[in-house]
């Protein structure tokens, strides 16, 4: 019935199929279905089809909208000051010659940490009265602050341990680019006399416009989704000055229980996502080289 | 040809996700119902739990069960923030992986109303096990609900005021107090005079010790803390009609006064506190007062967990009521072997384990554990607890107190941070808890 060559592909599609789909494909539809329903962890069962109730009451919740406009400072602030010093970080890694290794051991460390385990030590490194950054800025005469306790402060400090974690992600991945850039662009540009700036402005972004497409994507899609290390550091607070998204997602499923708008804040969200991922890829691929 | 595979693994999966929708509604109470008095053949219990040192306690003496009756049990313990909802997915499934749970206070209403707790007076009945020795406001919260029993008390956390006896009894500080105030500096009866007392130590102290360490973060800590300034002032948060009345003038000044506390006594960066933050302030000696949990006295007396220890006691929230707090053991009712679980709950629970896990430094809920001759020995602080338990008062048992928490923490905090005023704050939570279904 099959040829060889279809068999053999068959039978290495098929398993990686179901596990994709028993694992990725299975738990979005449940999701979508549940978004229409009034689905409660009270209850068994899915609950009562209520068409796009769900839908129409995100926007009357002044909580969620808060969250939403948090979530965007958040993600803009991140995303852009990760990509801006990882691209700093990188292009300088790419140029020593001696060390490389050890620095770049160094360097990817925080981002083998585990996000919870990153908010517990910071939340303890952070703590005013007994914390050591504090206690380091007050030797050299600056008086510490309540980093996390403070209104007014704690998003900027979860947004610097966010970039602390997650800039060796951008470093990897823009080193990856700068490392696989063919050599020739940057003899001819060296021979029609660029200086630095202009080689980097005219060969080296446009050369690396891929990579720092993927990499801004990439991590504009898991900032947009930040929730543990939130959760373990503030909680939201003060006040709701760091109440992400997924965060007040995470409370409606289950704190609130009410699995039904939790499924259909997330739906929106992956919409959101989805969104933004196909933007990125028009604009990457409007412009094959400049 | 590909497109076609594609077509069939969707429509199968499509198919077995809502025929698995469908079977889990109808065997979810077929199998509930065939679990029932099968009759203590199993040989492993499991047991969900909080890391707190009462499991700690249940561990050590539960070695005995084993050996009396050959009864494995294994005790898993977990961080209270995740388990709520390591246990909600348990309590729906048609079976569940823990033969006993424990169960906070605040989660009672919620577990009672969805039929989650087996009913225990058959059990009780049966075996003529005594309730009547329990504390009654412990019994009240977490033992029966409405004159069902559901749970046997495990532990209580009521709070307290903790402080340092060396600090109130500072001779420099009372005279300074004295020509300043006219009145006496020592432990007050009002939460008024808690919060100027807590002001004027800090102020004397120039950051080397805060009055009081406070713990503002979301939604516990916050939440708990402030329902102590709530119940010392005279408020609650329903009148006896069953209206809300969370946001009146006691609720307000309560919170007036906790605000003025976190922000002119408290260290600085308290309104992020959570509880193991706000213990190390005090434990470390830098802070004369912590409304805590009153569990916490021997750990703070214990000198290899604290700098303070010898110099510490207890006293009751000024105001004079406190927040009660505690857990009860329940058997969930989709258990496998409710006769075995209950054969287990009966024993940890009978004079004998208790008092032992009350020597080891657990927290009694019965009151002749409370009382008993040695106990009390190794714990003199216990004649003020038992008091400080009787005049506490709990959390509304309703069903949506975990919701109720959440919406109070996060007001609190805004009211905290100054995003909105302490009356805008009560105002809010009246509206969302008015709301809750």
């Amino acid at each position: 019935m099959f040829t060889e060559k279809r068999k053999s592909f068959l039978i290495f599609f098929i398993p990686s199929m179901i596990v994709l789909a028993a694992t990725v494909l299975y738990p979005l539809i449940y999701a979508l279905i549940m978004s229409f329903t009034d689905s409660s962890l009270k209850r068994k069962g899915l609950g009562n089809f209520i068409g796009l109730d769900n839908y129409t009451r995100i926007f009357h919740d002044t909580h969620f909208l808060g969250s939403v406009w948090t979530t965007v400072v958040f993600t803009v602030l991140v995303v852009t000051l990760e990509f801006a010093f990882g691209f700093i970080v990188a292009l300088m890694l790419n140029r020593i010659r001696f060390g490389k290794k050890i620095f770049f051991t160094i360097i990817i460390v925080p981002m083998l940490i585990t996000p919870v385990a990153v908010g517990l030590i910071w939340r303890l490194l952070l703590h005013p009265d007994l914390g050591i950054v504090n206690y380091m800025l007050s030797l050299i005469g600056i008086e510490g602050n309540a980093w996390l306790g403070d209104a007014k402060l704690a998003m900027f400090s979860v947004v610097m341990i966010d970039i602390w974690h997650q800039v060796p992600f951008m470093i990897l991945l823009l080193l990856a680019g700068l490392v696989s850039m063919p050599s020739e662009p940057y003899e001819a540009a060296k021979i029609d006399g660029a200086g630095r700036l202009q080689t980097f402005w005219m060969v080296t972004v446009p050369l690396m416009k891929e990579t720092i497409i993927v990499a801004i994507l990439f991590r504009a899609i898991t900032a947009i989704k930040t929730y543990d290390l939130i959760f373990v550091l503030t909680k939201g607070g003060p006040g709701t000055t760091t109440e992400v998204i997924s965060y007040h997602i995470y409370k409606q499923a289950y704190t609130f229980l009410d699995t039904g708008y939790a499924s259909a804040m997330s739906y929106l969200l992956l919409l959101v996502i989805f969104v933004l991922s196909i933007v990125f890829m028009k604009v990457s691929r409007s412009q094959p080289q400049a | 040809m590909k497109k076609h595979w594609l077509i069939g693994i969707v429509t199968v999966l499509i198919l077995s996700l809502v025929t698995a929708c469908g079977s889990s509604k109808g065997d979810g109470g077929d199998k509930s119902a065939a679990a029932g008095p099968a009759g203590g053949t199993k040989k492993e219990l499991n047991i969900l739990m909080e890391t707190v040192p009462d499991t700690e306690m249940v561990q050590k003496v539960t070695e005995k069960f084993t050996q009396e009756t050959g009864i494995k049990v294994n005790i898993e313990a977990v961080n209270y923030s995740s388990m709520h909802e390591k246990l909600v997915p348990q309590l729906l499934g048609a079976t569940s992986n823990y033969d006993l749970i424990v169960v906070d206070n605040y989660w009672v209403g919620e577990f009672t109303d969805a039929g989650w707790l087996e009913l225990l007076d058959s059990f009780i009945q049966r075996d003529k096990f005594d309730t009547s020795v329990y504390l009654k406001s412990m019994f009240d919260m977490v033992g029966q609900v409405k004159g069902t029993t559901y749970m046997l008390p495990f532990y209580n956390y009521a709070m307290a005021l903790v402080y340092r006896k060396d600090v109130f009894d500072d001779p420099d500080l009372k005279s300074k107090y004295q020509a300043e105030t006219g009145r006496e500096l020592k432990i007050p009866d009002t939460l008024e005079e808690y919060v100027n007392i807590s002001k004027f130590i800090t102020k004397q102290k120039g950051g080397s010790m805060y009055g009081s360490v406070m713990m503002g973060l979301r939604p516990d800590p916050i939440s708990v803390e402030w329902l102590n300034y709530l119940y010392s002032s005279g408020g609650d948060f329903y009148n006896t009609d069953g209206s809300l009345r969370i946001n009146d003038d006691k609720a307000v000044k309560a919170l007036e006064l906790y605000v003025d506390n976190m922000k002119n006594a408290a260290p600085k960066g308290a309104a992020g506190f959570g509880f193991d933050e706000a213990f190390n302030v005090f434990a470390q000696g830098n802070a004369a007062s912590f409304i805590t949990y009153n569990w916490m006295l021997p750990k703070l007396q214990n000198a290899s967990e604290s700098k303070v220890a010898g110099k510490v006691d207890i006293a009751n929230v000024p105001g004079g009521s406190s927040l009660n707090g505690g857990w009860g053991w329940a058997i969930p009712k989709n258990a496998e072997d409710k006769e075995a679980s209950w054969q287990y709950l009966k024993w940890i629970e009978s004079f004998n384990s208790a008092k032992e896990r009350a020597l080891l430094g657990g927290s009694p809920t019965r009151r002749d554990v409370l009382a008993d001759s040695d106990v009390v020995g190794v714990f003199p602080h216990y004649v003020k607890v038992q008091y400080i338990l009787e005049s506490s008062k709990m959390i509304p048992i309703i069903p949506q107190a975990p919701q109720l928490i959440e919406i109070l923490g996060r007001e609190l905090s805004e009211a905290v941070s100054g995003g909105k005023s302490p009356k805008a704050a009560l105002d809010t939570v009246a509206k969302e808890v008015a709301a809750l279904k």
